[in-house]
């Protein structure tokens, strides 16, 4: 069940992201290629209306940042300052991180709440979006989703952070193809960006 | 009064360690719970209506065409194309790192893999030839910030989405001063190598540097496409990056073949959850920004400014002072989305002109790259020299003075960064 859910996180951010690219793509293409004037084509073309092009790619990547920030719970790349925290002994440092975790939690839970409200009273409108006509509360229901998603993320790192005392990282500077000898664990590499793990044991 | 409290309690949360994008919509939260009187109604629209731009659509765009082409593959052919250009110069290697470094971050878009993709390549030959290790990876530690300059940049997206200034003109802006700087860099480069005698490479012949420049020449397109679609106003700058991702992912699969179709998933992964924290960030920054605006921040603050008779070039000095400290705790994104809206009204009260300001910022975040304790540029590159932080920190030493002194040119001769915008978009 778990499994089958960060399955479908990884699988719509990644769909969303290539299918507003080639929805602007194609949109772009369709706009020079109904200029030209060639017979048959170009009456065929300017059939075609791309005018929600750019709403949809909107819509699709506001999707995306809200389930996108959701899985960057999961793989630990929200950023913060932690050059505080990090100089802290083991056993305190842990004490931040989950204070960190559930101010996460505690700030997505909010916002879910809002958000959910919000669409709550936008399905008793017939408000639609302003190109594609589709029921706006359906375009916004990202929002609740998302964050109490993020919400449920945010406890999951705690609760693994709790057994384990790791937590997600995130690599900022892996490049593919290079030799393996190149190779470095980027992971294990401490950055004032994100926490540093505790040793196990240390964590409350 | 109140601005007081809104920055420290946001001080003080960041300095737990959450993340900042938490830190800022808990900052907001909190404000309205207890003491403001903005209507909880038109934050919950900013929180849906907050990054429905357009413009902020170029960021995620940007970041696959990057991803599409941060290869090793594509590191190599830049890095032969560099080195047969200028290796024949004192201290060859280092030289054709800067270049390759310039070239590469344009590309990629991400400084930290810029350093790795291109030190983890040129280190090791530069040490085989007898390069002291230190130097080698200061000059590639901070040529690898040089992509944040040169278009099309991510940083500039975000300061253009904060500031409403115009993301073309910026893109055009960046252009002189990235090639100033680069060619600042390979001088200083040069200079060290000449006096310490480090060696240099056999001078390539006119066949070579034709054909490694036809091998780089499908990757340096992607700048040419985003730039002169932007300039011929065949694209909006959302749609260049667009378009750019697209011919990315054409170059990485079937021109160079660095990727397997296989492979784009995980790209496409990647590219999602790095613009969704950046994304994540600009809708708690928007609403934060809100707060200030609701407050009447920036306009107290302009109003006091202009008040104590601070001129132009004194704030300009104030901004990169702030700047710079925190490029020292922060990455660039987070800095430039939470300082922007303060100090961007004040700037424009005294008569500073947008794009310069662009530009100066986005030169102090290429200085904060490498600063400690949390310069990224860094971090990757004692993991790939295998030298500690502080070691790194030295290295790069000599060449945050070559920076700094740098942004001081760009600060106070705001020609250098406006002539070509200018010229041309009037």
């Amino acid at each position: 069940m778990l499994r089958f859910l960060d399955h479908l996180e990884e699988w719509l951010i990644a769909f969303l992201i290539g299918a507003a690219t080639l929805v602007i793509f194609a949109a772009v293409l369709h706009r020079y290629a109904a200029g030209m004037p060639i017979p048959g084509v170009q009456d065929a073309l300017l059939k075609l209306n791309f005018g929600w092009a750019q709403e949809l790619c909107i819509f699709m990547f506001v999707w995306m940042a809200k389930f996108g920030a959701a899985y960057g719970v999961r793989t630990g790349i929200h950023v913060g300052v932690d050059v505080l925290i990090n100089a802290l002994e083991d056993r305190k440092r842990a004490w931040f991180i989950l204070f960190g975790l559930f101010a996460g939690a505690l700030f997505t839970a909010t916002i879910g709440t809002f958000g959910a409200k919000f669409v709550w009273g936008l399905a008793g409108t017939d408000q639609t979006s302003p190109d594609l006509e589709w029921p706006i509360w359906i375009v916004y229901l990202a929002i609740p989703l998302g964050s109490f998603l993020m919400c449920f993320r945010f406890l999951q790192v705690a609760w693994s952070f709790h057994k384990t005392g790791q937590l997600p990282h995130a690599d900022h500077g892996h490049v593919e193809g290079l030799d393996k000898e190149a190779e470095v664990e980027w992971a294990l590499m401490p950055s004032d960006l994100h926490p540093s793990d505790v040793k196990p044991g240390k964590q409350p | 009064m109140t601005g007081v409290v809104i920055f420290l309690l946001l001080c003080v949360l960041m300095l737990t360690g959450m993340p900042i994008s938490i830190a800022l919509g808990l900052t907001v939260l909190s404000f309205l719970f207890t003491m403001t009187e903005v209507p909880l109604e038109a934050v919950a629209l900013k929180l849906f209506t907050g990054i429905e731009k357009f413009e902020i659509m170029a960021i995620p765009f940007f970041i696959l065409a990057g991803n599409f082409l941060t290869h090793g593959g594509v590191a190599k052919r830049m890095i032969r194309f560099a080195t047969a250009l200028v290796g024949h110069w004192h201290g060859g290697l280092a030289l054709g790192g800067v270049l390759a470094c310039a070239l590469f971050a344009a590309v990629s878009g991400s400084s930290p893999a810029t350093v790795v993709a291109i030190g983890s390549i040129l280190l090791p030959a530069m040490v085989k030839q007898g390069f002291p290790k230190n130097f080698g990876v200061g000059v590639i530690g901070t040529a690898g910030a040089l992509g944040i300059l040169i278009p099309p940049s991510i940083v500039m997206v975000i300061y253009a989405v904060s500031s409403n200034a115009s993301i073309g003109k910026l893109f055009i802006a960046g252009i002189v001063p990235g090639i100033m700087l680069a060619a600042l860099l390979m001088f200083v480069a040069w200079f060290v190598a000449w006096k310490r005698g480090y060696p240099r490479m056999r001078k390539a012949s006119w066949g070579e540097r034709w054909a490694s420049f036809r091998e780089s020449v499908w990757g340096l397109l992607l700048i040419v496409v985003v730039i002169g679609g932007i300039y011929t106003g065949i694209f909006t700058p959302t749609e260049a990056a667009a378009m750019s991702a697209a011919y990315a992912f054409f170059v990485s699969v079937y021109v160079y073949k660095d990727l397997t179709i296989k492979q784009v998933p995980k790209v496409l992964i990647d590219s999602a959850n790095l613009s969704a924290m950046i994304l994540y960030i600009i809708t708690n920054a928007v609403l934060f920004s809100y707060l200030l605006t609701s407050e009447q921040i920036p306009q107290d603050l302009a109003a006091w400014i202009t008040d104590m008779g601070l001129s132009p070039w004194m704030f300009l000095l104030v901004v990169n002072i702030l700047l710079l400290i925190a490029g020292n705790f922060m990455e660039p994104s987070s800095i430039l989305l939470i300082t922007v809206p303060v100090l961007f009204p004040v700037a424009m009260k005294l008569g500073i002109d947008p794009i310069h300001l662009g530009i100066v910022m986005t030169v102090n975040m290429e200085i904060g790259m490498i600063t400690p304790p949390v310069g990224l540029n860094l971090y990757v590159a004692s993991g790939i020299a295998n030298m500690g932080l502080t070691e790194v920190s030295k290295a790069c030493a000599p060449w945050i003075i070559v920076m700094i002194a740098f942004l001081l040119l760009i600060t106070y001769v705001p020609i250098i960064s406006l002539w070509l915008p200018n010229l041309l978009m009037p």
